[in-house]
């Protein structure tokens, strides 16, 4: 089994209206669970699309899953589920009748898509509700129904567009829980948002794209990393430390009258306990001391454009 | 004293996630389970019973003028009436032009909520391609309609053999070449509407607009045939052997004209190009245009998910 669950070449795809949707990119994504990360119009859809044999690429080569995109664009399909970022399943059918429709469509014999489908269904959370008409359903319920589609037939990866978009705070939780069991699954997942904390809490590996170009790709661990930054916060009187520390040499960034940053370089037990110190001779009550990480919002926004 | 241990009053199981291994098949199983699902959509099946109400209906009513026809063979079987056909094989295949409500219908459920509903994409992530769709959705309404026309001709064909004087097997050996004749011209037939109506629907996304759309093209294209004939002076209500080529106008007549020439070799005199030169010809030359017109459109509507 090929260890990439997609492999990128020098793809371009350029709209017949002259959009350059993608430049260049060359980009070898490991099996696991990977956020693709980019703003809108970024170029994610369309590189699913190009995976997915829908749409040519202008220059370039794609691969999924080992396969060559361009050697069987049609072919390659029985191996991806796919789950659409726009409402996309008709409301008058149930979503067993729904979901047992795309098994069979992906190939599976009549019997056992409606077994697939009945318990992929039980495995989103919709066991209950899976004989009534989805036109009935909460957008939560719809999106669930989505994914229910794109795993129906087992596929060695699935493209999941936006899976977050348009649900409330529990069904986000709810939905990244289930993206995040995909790969226990043996099913690897490409995750197209442009939630950066969905991808930071869920996908083990990022590709961040922008205006069709690579930005970054790698492990999220790793680009998640530490700053040399110690958060503080005490209660008021931030100042007042700040001042202790810079005396002791120790670079310090005040962020409010609770809260500062403090520079660590070298040893960062001896820093750790200058703060505790001072803040014990001044009498400061110490709520907090963290390390801080980058977010992946704050290495987008950082990156050079 | 050891307390006994009770059964736990209820349990939950994560049954998990259990990977297929089973039987999986490619492009053409994606291609069949296209068409069984479109059919299973058309007859109304794991629909509500609304949905089933009328294709079934419509199947009853196509079959009222066979089981009539049986039912005065039966009565008048010892009687020289028991000659006399209400109504014949061919002209059978005229009337299930009652089929057409059935066809306006149906066609616009099979396609237009797929592309209002948005499916299209999800459709085409699967191993199939827009030839693929179109193919499916066609073969899928010539195969309903068939039915629904094919079946009345059996209830047709089979009744008449029992109430038939010469006894079964002489009745069968008389009309054997219906035997052919009926499922060539229902085949011919089924084609037509069905291509003509998948190709009008692909049109627009709302079903109501489409089923208008096919029942318009029918009126109309029959009116201004109808029309043009009598314009020539032909008597539209007698019109023997004094239509002419601009009957091939009308859509309605196209398919009933073409079970003309597999029945009887000829156009029926008695129709809008009857008597007219060429007839034969013209109408086969138009139901070739228009089932490839329709056809190509629809490939050509779908070109783009390939």
């Amino acid at each position: 089994m090929n260890d990439l669950l997609l492999r990128a070449e020098g793809l371009c795809l350029r709209y017949p209206t002259g959009t350059l949707a993608l430049d260049e990119l060359t980009v070898d994504v490991p099996r696991g669970c990977v956020g693709l990360v980019g703003a809108n119009g970024a170029g994610k859809t369309t590189l699913l699309r190009l995976a997915l044999g829908q749409l040519r690429p202008s220059a370039g080569t794609i691969e999924v899953v080992g396969r060559a995109v361009a050697d069987d664009p049609i072919g390659v399909r029985a191996h991806i589920g796919f789950m659409p970022e726009h409402d996309c399943l008709p409301s008058d059918q149930t979503a067993a009748d729904v979901v047992a429709t795309f098994g069979e469509l992906a190939g599976l014999p009549p019997r056992a898509a409606r077994q697939r489908a009945s318990e992929v269904l039980d495995l989103v959370g919709l066991d209950e509700a899976r004989f009534r008409p989805i036109g009935g359903f909460s957008t939560g319920m719809r999106q669930r129904t989505k994914l229910a589609q794109a795993i129906v037939a087992d596929p060695e990866v699935v493209l999941l567009d936006e899976p977050t978009a348009g649900l409330d705070p529990i069904g986000r939780e709810e939905m990244l829980a289930l993206v995040g069991r995909l790969a226990g699954f043996g099913i690897s997942a490409l995750v197209a948002t442009h939630l950066l904390d969905d991808v930071q809490r869920v996908c083990d590996q990022v590709v961040m794209i922008d205006g069709g170009t690579l930005r970054h790709a790698g492990a999220t661990q790793a680009l998640v990393h530490r700053t040399g930054a110690l958060r503080v916060e005490v209660n008021d009187g931030a100042a007042r430390l700040a001042d202790l520390l810079g005396v002791a040499g120790v670079a310090v960034t005040l962020v409010d009258d609770a809260t500062l940053d403090v520079r660590v370089d070298g040893d960062e037990g001896h820093v750790l306990d200058l703060v505790r110190d001072g803040a014990d001779d001044l009498g400061l009550a110490l709520h907090a001391m963290t390390t801080r990480r980058t977010s992946l919002d704050e290495l987008f926004l950082d990156q050079p454009r | 004293m050891t307390t006994p241990l009770m059964p736990p009053a209820g349990a939950v199981y994560d049954r998990g996630y259990r990977p297929y291994e089973g039987e999986r098949g490619g492009r053409g199983a994606a291609r069949a389970a296209l068409v069984r699902v479109s059919i299973r959509r058309a007859l109304g099946l794991r629909r509500s019973w609304r949905q089933k109400v009328l294709p079934w209906s419509l199947l009853a009513i196509a079959s009222i003028p066979a089981v009539v026809n049986v039912g005065v063979k039966y009565i008048t079987r010892n009687t020289p009436a028991a000659n006399f056909d209400l109504i014949t094989f061919r002209e059978y295949v005229g009337v299930s032009t009652t089929l057409l409500l059935f066809v306006a219908i149906t066609a616009p459920d099979m396609v237009c909520p797929d592309r209002r509903n948005r499916v299209l994409p999800l459709i085409f992530a699967r191993p199939l391609t827009g030839n693929d769709y179109v193919l499916a959705k066609v073969g899928a309404l010539t195969v309903v309609v068939f039915g629904f026309s094919f079946l009345p001709q059996v209830v047709l064909f089979v009744g008449q053999m029992f109430v038939a004087p010469q006894g079964a097997l002489g009745y069968a050996r008389e009309n054997a070449e219906v035997v052919w004749q009926v499922p060539v011209a229902v085949a011919l037939f089924s084609l037509y509407w069905a291509s003509l109506a998948v190709a009008i629907s692909a049109t627009t996304a709302r079903r109501v607009v489409a089923g208008v759309a096919l029942l318009a093209t029918v009126l109309v294209s029959g009116m201004v045939a109808s029309t043009l004939v009598s314009a020539r002076g032909a008597d539209p209500e007698a019109m023997f052997e004094d239509g002419s080529l601009w009957g091939l106008l009308s859509a309605v007549d196209i398919p009933v004209r073409l079970a003309d020439l597999v029945f009887l070799g000829h156009v029926d005199p008695q129709s809008l190009v009857g008597g007219a030169q060429g007839a034969g010809i013209g109408v086969a030359l138009v139901y070739l245009a228009v089932v490839a017109g329709s056809l190509g459109y629809l490939v050509f509507r779908y070109r783009r998910v390939q």
